[in-house]
């Protein structure tokens, strides 16, 4: 059975795993088939032989790429490219020392914890609310009836009714814009990666926080070693050949719901 | 001294885990017992090893960990012992997904319906003054508003309901995944079991109505043979409150 990889824009979840994928060598050794599918059109809940679609909508990253190997849905682009790195026969985007390997984990859970629910907010209430709007009530409820996970169509709706007040805005620039400190500290002894060596966190904190720029400009004002290793990581062939895969124009304004904003506050 | 010193609470829930991971793993370690209810986490000394005051933490030498899965993810790597992550990647990806979901979806609204009707009654008895200045204590602002909604139990019933909802789905998750296969994430016991036991070991007695042995018959076999197993004996028996003793009901032959 194919080993099939679908992904929407190379935005995101999705420009991770295509750039992981293209680093480790694994779309090779798997025999990966890549299919460009529309997120936002909810392309991803009508995947075809999932042996399991519950499965497929429960993972917390929300509207993320899904690799299907044997029917089954693997979803989380941190994971996806831990299994590419695992699998792969490029070279490896995981420290091999214990002690480096958490602190890529770390980092990497910070990314997806803080910054991407806030990423996604505002990316999709910048891009996607204006398209789920436009759909007449019986069309969105078409689209969304194919969804395994109750909170995921919350998200859809929150995302249509694009209502969102002024503190939660604030608190989402506030996690990009902590995001981009951190950025800019960890590289502030010069260093060319976030960890030092090329690793899985410099593709998933690049594709999170790419989409931010056009959103959230003043954030990137001051970090003069954040954008040099943002231009860097976007120089990387894997990176190119992901974004190449774009079927739009400006795919970085490509969003789709993400994951939560913490329920615990 | 040994070479490892973990900082704790009680074997349940994030604790839990790295206790049980390095006592798999045979690691000896000096067992540091943070009293999380009186706030000892957020006390001076315990921010000088973890500034953002949150338990579990480890130190290795002079590393220091935090966060319940990472750490347990550090202990596998770091030191010999059975390994806890199977070796097909795929199987490596389950045991990561699983992990994922229980710490951020499913264990959050054990841990809301838990606050709201067993530990926040009982911590707002204290004086309201010193509950006050234990929170203006809390080092990271995100986690003083979430510590604020605990101890005072501000939860809409809208949000009780909601938690209500993922506890009765992730348990017929469980049951179905773990109709799949003798361990959570693969044919070997790993670090998602550790996990899993720490989140679920109390389900049978805290949600009778949704698990017991005639509807989550997967879930009450796993329960019993992690409850078997040595290390659990020895991780459960540093427990000092009454929380802990939920575990025996495992010793019932039929629940």
């Amino acid at each position: 059975m194919a080993t099939i990889l679908y992904h929407g824009e190379p935005n995101g979840p999705s420009l991770a795993v295509l750039a992981a994928m293209a680093e480790t060598g694994a779309d090779t050794a798997l025999g990966i088939e890549c299919r460009a599918i529309d997120l936002l059109k909810g392309e991803r809940h009508t995947i075809p032989d999932l042996v399991e679609p519950l499965a497929r909508d429960m993972g917390v990253e929300g509207e993320g790429p899904v690799l299907v190997v044997e029917g089954e849905a693997l979803t989380e682009s941190v994971f996806l490219a831990q299994f590419f790195d695992e699998v792969g026969d490029g070279a490896s985007l995981q420290p091999s020392d214990p002690y480096a390997h958490w602190e890529m984990m770390m980092w990497c859970r910070q990314i997806t914890e803080r910054l991407s629910p806030a990423a996604a907010l505002l990316g999709n209430l910048a891009s996607s609310h204006r398209h789920l709007d436009a759909l007449s009530d019986d069309a969105f409820a078409a689209q969304v009836e194919p969804i395994a996970s109750a909170d995921l169509k919350v998200r859809w709706d929150l995302v249509r009714d694009g209502e969102a007040d002024d503190a939660q805005l604030e608190d989402c620039e506030a996690k990009v814009m902590q995001a981009l400190e951190r950025c800019e500290s960890k590289l502030g002894d010069g260093r060319e990666w976030l960890m030092g060596p090329l690793t899985i966190a410099d593709f998933e904190t690049f594709a999170w926080l790419v989409g931010m720029e056009p959103i959230v400009p003043g954030a990137f004002q001051g970090k003069p070693a954040t954008r040099q290793w943002m231009a860097r990581v976007r120089a990387r062939p894997s990176v190119v050949a992901a974004l190449a895969r774009a079927t739009r124009g400006e795919p970085e304004r490509a969003w789709a719901p993400g994951p939560e904003i913490n329920r615990w506050g | 001294m040994a070479e490892v010193t973990l900082y704790h609470w009680e074997p349940n829930a994030n604790s839990g885990k790295p206790m049980l991971a390095l006592m798999e793993k045979g690691v000896p370690f000096d067992s540091h017992y943070i009293d999380m209810l009186n706030f000892d986490q957020h006390r001076p000394e315990y921010l000088a090893i973890n500034p953002q005051g949150t338990i579990p933490a480890m130190t290795h030498g002079d590393k220091v960990l935090v966060e319940s899965t990472a750490i347990m993810e550090y202990v596998n790597e770091a030191f010999d012992g059975p390994d806890l992550m199977p070796t097909d990647a795929r199987d490596r990806w389950r045991v990561r997904w699983w992990m994922k979901f229980m710490d951020q979806w499913l264990a959050p609204s054990f841990s809301m319906i838990g606050w709201s009707v067993f530990i926040g009654p009982v911590v707002r008895q204290r004086d309201p003054a010193e509950l006050e200045a234990a929170i203006e204590r809390i080092p990271m602002p995100e986690r003083r508003v979430s510590w604020r909604k605990a101890i005072y139990g501000t939860f809409s019933e809208a949000e009780i309901a909601e938690s209500q909802r993922r506890v009765a789905l992730g348990i017929g998750m469980l049951e179905a995944e773990l109709g799949k296969r003798e361990w959570l994430a693969s044919d070997s016991y790993s670090l998602a079991d550790i996990n899993g036991f720490n989140l679920a070991y109390a389900i049978p007695l805290s949600q009778p109505h949704l698990s017991n042995d005639e509807l989550t018959p997967n879930l009450l076999r796993w329960l019993r043979a992690i409850y078997a197993r040595k290390a659990v004996k020895d991780c459960w028996a540093l427990g000092r409150t009454d929380m802990v003793k939920r575990v025996t009901i495992l010793e019932q032959e039929r629940i």
